[in-house]
């Protein structure tokens, strides 16, 4: 019965937060929802503003990277990278990185941001809506089409989070903490110490099942409504927490993506959670660019390659779908602090299952201005091809996830035409 | 003269005021002119600047006699005449969805197109009184500009020819042909230019729509004082207070707020809402060094280093001390901006001393810190109390080099309310790049309410603007319409330009200001170079006569009791429910309009901003009387009432509230967990709960009724606090007697856990009731179980307290089934 409670929320694209009516909100008994069992999404932000130049659209001319010029430039398959082996403080190369994921890796370059501020970018590129303030990110949507019922449906760790009111946001920031609400009856989490008896438990669960009946008949008011199920949404989902245990690494690894990976990977692991965002941030580089960045993108590739790796020992590498991006670019040239500004065009790199790697779409011409492409052939046409803007990579997500016609999507529509959705950009 | 069977235009002034769209008469299709116009408008170049001066005064002339568009001698046009199609198009369509959101950005004094022929008023910074005045100007202003007509464009409307980007506007392309946003100029050209062609019959409101808040249920008033004392105070209403209320109604509710609102529960909510809205507490480091950096305060910021702690005779006791030293002078100094606010509202200054104070708060601790301590000791009450604050005023600031010596006309640190503390410069600082435009941002969000990258302008190729200007900031149309208005308060922090706070805050650039910046100012008006050492005092004394401020610090009040900030004006003109949309933030905008009058009234008195949403509908809004049918009343009633998820400060609170002690664990990593703040990376609170909150809410509800049950059964009856008229050996089923003894005790717990006054009999108390019956059943039926409660739950029980019928855990239960449920966990 709960299951097919839950069932038909999805189903009817309400998730926990939209009213529910009637007695199918107190058709829920206490039979476990299975586990969500993928694609699970993660989503890599580089907060700060990237420079991609360092990594997936090398140029080495007209004084754009002092590190290496453009003869230096390397590449794996159809994959050109800038050479950081040598460069680089700590973390992973793009040397290392191509050559065990470039057959994987799906490069956009030539994105256009549209605008050269952090806040306004992130969001833009958290939603692909530049203009308004109520659009969920591509995590949240996803996770509450496909997953509304996952008590960490939706995890994040910064950067724009915004979740359009269809599913809450969870926010674990310590490993530990997973342990600590696994077991929310018993005490101190010992399943051997319950607080009630199972009878007890039972008579209060019961209660509250009725009573969430007897509201959803009434009149509310929509915040009400809202609230109240998605409330109870969450303490009866919040039993399914207990899979998470057993995925807890004993160890908490020390880097920062690490840490974060370690808490997304044991919750896909557990079925418990659809998507993630994961960020380090410290990417805005307006002084000492190369410093900068020769610490920050290494460290954002060794965050990917332990997610990868971290996944297949798990068993889920095949349901993930990792996207790195970041808000804003780097200027062509260097600041007099050794920096570069804002700059709004940039790249956007995928993997995963349905995406074929070993591909490069887009393209920045020798100063870094966005080349145009045909989006049918996704080839550069700099008379007829247009601008490819966060708004378009999000309906080729949308649609990728299979959620492009899910009516939550339809509340938060992209506005783009037919003739300009991309067009085999998964391969 | 008033014309028989038109509205006059008072009415039409009021009317056009209520006007919403039906969506009975959406602009048509576009007419062949216009698309030709908007077609001719994407070749605006090949025409532009010749266009400009072509429209003649004969043209004008001749549009301004057109007798047909007269209505009435009063008319709401003077000088140029319109019709009520015209103003109610202009009132309802054209200033909402498209001159509020788009033209008044620069076509406003200071702004980008201030020396266009389109000059607005921005309502935004209008007092309640000029409001209608000024859309009247506005839309006089609108009509002039749609009558003309351009000779090199074949006559086509002028402003249809800007708008689409034509004619070489300033502003570029703002709405493209086929967007809503155009169809409803075109509309209002039409309406201008050919008013016989509007049909005379169409609505220009619905007289009948019905208030915004009918049918919606509101807080009674014993209900709505539980609310606001749990929500101020952190604590239940006395059985006095209730009683009060019961016969004084709403005034008197009023008259406990002003009691409420003096008790120290209150000012230290105030300052965990404010430290919300500004974050100060979030600052990086050590606040000994990055609040008093090394240049200004080297000798004194870490005076604790030195203090003589050697009468602890224990070596371990005492470097414990030192650790407690440091400690609480670090949070000293970080409380100091949020003690300011507690300092004017709980001395009723007025609360305008935000941004024009001329001083700061320091404790003695702090007083050392800053090497005052001598001088201000006297004031203290307790000079050894790390949290004892007063006001007192700086001296100018000292550097180790007299170059770094602060300029100072009156030998005094220029403060200014917030503005000037080094907390808030600390916590928003500048970089070389960034240039103040940070503290800019955020003094524009902070006091007047403005998100300047909130909507961010697209630019069709930033990059190419980038590369294209010398200077786009001040050259490009694109940068320039944030970049005009930000940049000159960015100049006034010009003097706070260092980039290592650890070091120094205040500090001059060594070139001077740039140059390639827009002048130091404020809203079009220059810094004279003879303020500019008191350029934060200038800008605050500025702010708090902009209208905007009232209705900031009105917004701040909202978010204080609500957890929510004030809505946004809806923006996308083809969703279907813009005009419930627009009619919710009107209706609110007026609340917070008229709240912000009174409190400038009061001489800005931010207690009156508390009282007054505590009254007001929005407040008090607490149900519907019947189901919202239509998608439309839904979206109007969709940010009603106040549902919000308590944080984990308040949640603490209200524990401590019902129970008389602290649940304690939702601190620290729970805190966050249950979406808390630490004001440096997680700056949002969670607003729903996730399943992990969900967790946590089940862990709070079983272990807070097993604290508390037994606990509150070892105590005398007259110092209980649950259960002081029952004992566990009443049974349910017993008898009748033993029946309605449990049921009112059911109905005191729903009062004081849930804040619900139920009548014995009622559904609520049935299925509570049928909850406990239930457990004890289930248990006399499993045949054996400990006569006493688990080992957990009896721990530091008053007496012993045994359970031989189970009734004790059954009433445990229950505690834990209503603290589990919305009226508890939400407010």
């Amino acid at each position: 019965m709960r299951r097919d409670f839950l069932k038909w929320c999805a189903c009817a694209g309400l998730g926990l937060a939209a009213p529910l009516r009637g007695r199918e909100a107190a058709r829920a008994d206490e039979q476990e929802l299975p586990p969500y069992d993928g694609p699970f999404y993660l989503v890599f932000n580089a907060a700060g503003g990237w420079d991609t130049t360092y990594l997936m659209d090398p140029k080495g001319v007209g004084g754009i990277n002092r590190l290496y010029e453009e003869g230096d430039i390397l590449t794996h398959g159809h994959h050109r990278f800038a050479p950081t082996a040598k460069h680089k403080d700590g973390g992973l190369s793009n040397e290392d990185f191509y050559s065990e994921f470039g057959d994987e890796l799906l490069v956009l370059n030539g994105l256009d941001y549209s605008v050269n501020n952090h806040s306004p970018g992130a969001r833009y590129m958290a939603t692909g809506k530049l203009d308004s303030l109520a659009y969920p990110t591509f995590a949240a949507l996803v996770a509450a089409c496909q997953g509304p019922a996952c008590p960490l449906s939706f995890l994040t760790f910064g950067n724009y989070s915004a979740t359009g009111n269809l599913v809450a946001m969870s926010r674990v920031p310590y490993l530990p903490s997973l342990k600590r609400i696994a077991n929310a009856d018993s005490i101190e989490g010992n399943e051997r110490s319950p607080y009630h008896d199972d009878f007890a438990l039972a008579r209060i669960e019961q209660a509250l099942r009725e009573q969430r009946e007897d509201h959803s008949t009434q009149p509310l008011l929509p915040r009400k409504e809202r609230a109240e199920n998605m409330l109870y949404a969450a303490q009866v989902n919040s039993k399914a927490l207990q899979r998470v245990t057993p995925h807890i690494p004993k160890d908490i690894p020390k880097q920062r993506l690490a840490q974060q990976a370690e808490i997304a990977l044991a919750s896909f692991k557990a079925g418990v959670c659809v998507s993630a965002n994961l960020t380090i941030g410290q990417f805005d580089s307006h002084a000492n660019n190369d410093r900068d960045q020769m610490k920050l993108i290494p460290e954002l590739l060794e965050g990917i390659a332990y997610v990868l790796h971290r996944a297949e020992e798990l068993q889920i590498r095949e349901k993930l779908v990792v996207i790195a991006q970041s808000e804003m670019g780097r200027t062509p040239d260097y600041n007099k602090g050794d920096g570069k500004d804002h700059w709004s065009i940039g790249s956007i790199m995928f993997l995963g299952p349905g995406i074929k790697g070993n591909r490069v779409i887009g393209a920045t011409d020798e100063k870094q201005f966005a080349v145009p492409f045909n989006p049918q052939t996704l080839a550069s046409d700099t008379e007829h091809g247009i601008r490819i803007r966060p708004e378009h990579l999000h309906e080729a997500l949308r649609q990728f996830a299979g959620i492009g016609e899910h009516s939550h999507s339809r509340s938060f529509p992209l506005g783009i035409k037919a003739e300009e959705q991309l067009q085999g950009l998964w391969g | 003269m008033i014309i028989p069977g038109r509205p006059n235009c008072r009415s039409l002034e009021i009317a056009s005021r209520r006007y919403r769209d039906r969506g009975q008469w959406l602009p048509r299709p576009l007419s062949g002119l216009e698309q030709k116009s908007a077609s001719m408008s994407m070749r605006g170049q090949l025409f532009n600047r010749l266009a400009f001066g072509v429209v003649t005064l004969m043209s004008l002339a001749v549009l301004f006699s057109s007798a047909e568009l007269s209505v009435a001698d009063d008319s709401p046009c003077p000088g140029t005449g319109c019709s009520a199609a015209v103003v109610s198009w202009f009132a309802g369509e054209v200033w909402p969805k498209v001159a509020a959101l788009e033209c008044v950005k620069c076509h406003k004094t200071g702004g980008d197109a201030e020396a266009s022929r389109l000059v607005l008023q921005d309502l935004s910074r209008a007092s309640e009184t000029d409001r209608d005045k000024l859309l009247q100007q506005n839309r006089d202003a609108f009509v002039r500009l749609a009558r003309l007509q351009s000779d090199k464009a074949d006559g086509r409307p002028l402003l249809l020819i800007k708008v689409a980007g034509g004619l070489d506007h300033g502003g570029k392309q703002v709405l493209k042909p086929d967007s809503t946003g155009y169809r409803i100029l075109a509309e209002f050209v039409r309406r201008v230019s050919e008013p016989q062609t509007v049909p005379s019959h169409q609505p220009i409101a619905d007289p009948d729509e019905p208030p915004f808040f009918d049918g919606v249920v509101m807080l009674d008033d014993r209900r709505l004082l539980r609310r606001a004392t749990l929500s101020l105070a952190g604590r239940l209403p006395t059985d006095a207070e209730l009683a009060a209320v019961t016969r004084g109604g709403l005034p008197t509710v009023s008259e406990i707020l002003d009691d409420v609102l003096t008790e120290e529960a209150f000012l230290d909510r105030l300052r965990e809402g404010f430290n919300d809205i500004f974050l100060t507490l979030g600052i990086d480091g050590n606040a000994d060094a990055t609040v008093l950096s090394y240049e200004h305060f080297e000798k004194t910021r870490l005076w604790y280093q030195k203090y003589d702690l050697s009468h602890i005779a224990d070596e371990k006791e005492r470097r414990q001390a030192g650790y407690k030293l440091a400690r609480e002078y670090r949070e000293a100094l970080l409380g100091e901006p949020l003690k300011l606010i507690e300092h004017i509202v709980r001395n009723d200054r007025p609360f305008t001393e935000i941004v024009t104070a001329d001083y700061i708060m320091v404790s003695p601790y702090t007083a050392r810190g800053y090497g005052i301590f001598d001088e201000v000791k006297d004031q203290f009450a307790r000079s050894d109390d790390p949290f004892e604050y007063v006001p007192v005023r700086l001296k100018a600031l000292k550097g180790r080099n007299s170059k770094e010596d602060q300029e100072s006309a009156t030998g005094f640190y220029p403060h200014a309310g917030l503005l000037s503390t080094f907390q808030y410069l600390s916590r928003y600082p500048t970089t070389e790049t960034n240039r103040n435009r940070l503290r800019a941002r955020m003094y524009y969000q902070h006091f007047l309410g403005v998100d300047v990258l909130e909507l961010a302008a697209r630019v069709s190729d930033a990059a190419a603007v980038t590369a294209k200007f010398k200077i786009p900031t001040m050259q490009a149309s694109e940068c320039v319409v944030c970049h005009r208005t930000l940049d000159p308060v960015a100049g006034l922090f010009q003097d706070y330009f260092r980039f290592d706070t650890n070091f120094a805050i205040y500090g001059r650039r060594k070139d001077g200001w740039f140059t390639d910046m827009f002048n130091a100012g404020f809203e079009g008006e220059d810094l004279p170079a003879e303020e500019r050492w008191r350029a934060l005092q200038w800008l605050g004394e500025r702010t708090t006569k902009d209208p905007r401020f009232a209705a900031t610090m009105v917004g701040h009040a909202y978010y204080l009791l609500t957890g929510r900030r004030p809505l946004l004006p809806p923006k996308d003109l083809d969703d279907p429910l813009f005009a419930a949309k627009h009619r919710a933030y009107q209706e609110q905008q007026r609340q917070i309009q008229a709240i912000a009058s009174h409190f400038a009234e009061t001489g800005f008195n931010f207690k009156t901003a508390i009282k007054d949403w505590v009254l007001s509908d929005f407040y008090r809004a607490d149900g519907l009387a019947t189901v919202a049918s239509t998608p439309e009343r839904r979206a109007e009633l969709d940010d009603i009432g106040i549902v919000r998820l308590l944080s984990p400060e308040q949640l603490e609170r209200k524990v401590a509230a019902v129970f008389e002690q602290r649940w304690g664990r939702l601190t620290e990593q729970t805190a966050m967990l249950y979406g808390g703040i630490d004001s440096k990376e997680v700056t949002e609170r969670a607003t729903d709960p996730s399943g992990a909150m969900g967790a946590i809410q089940r862990t709070l509800a079983n272990d807070v009724a097993c604290r508390n049950v037994a606990l509150d059964f070892s105590r005398p009856p007259e110092r209980r606090i649950l259960f002081p008229a029952i004992e566990p050996d009443v049974l349910p089923g017993a008898s009748p007697e033993s029946d309605a003894r449990i049921r009112q005790t059911i109905v005191r717990l729903h009062e004081r856990v849930l804040g619900r006054h139920d009548d014995v009999q009622s559904p609520e108390v049935n299925r509570t009731f049928e909850l406990f019956a239930g457990v004890v059943a289930d248990a006399q039926a499993r045949g054996r179980f400990e006569q006493q409660e688990i080992w957990s739950c009896r721990q530091g029980l008053e007496a012993p307290v045994s359970d031989p019928h189970y009734t004790v855990r059954a009433w445990r239960a229950v505690l834990t089934y209503l603290l589990r449920q919305h009226e508890f966990l939400y407010e």
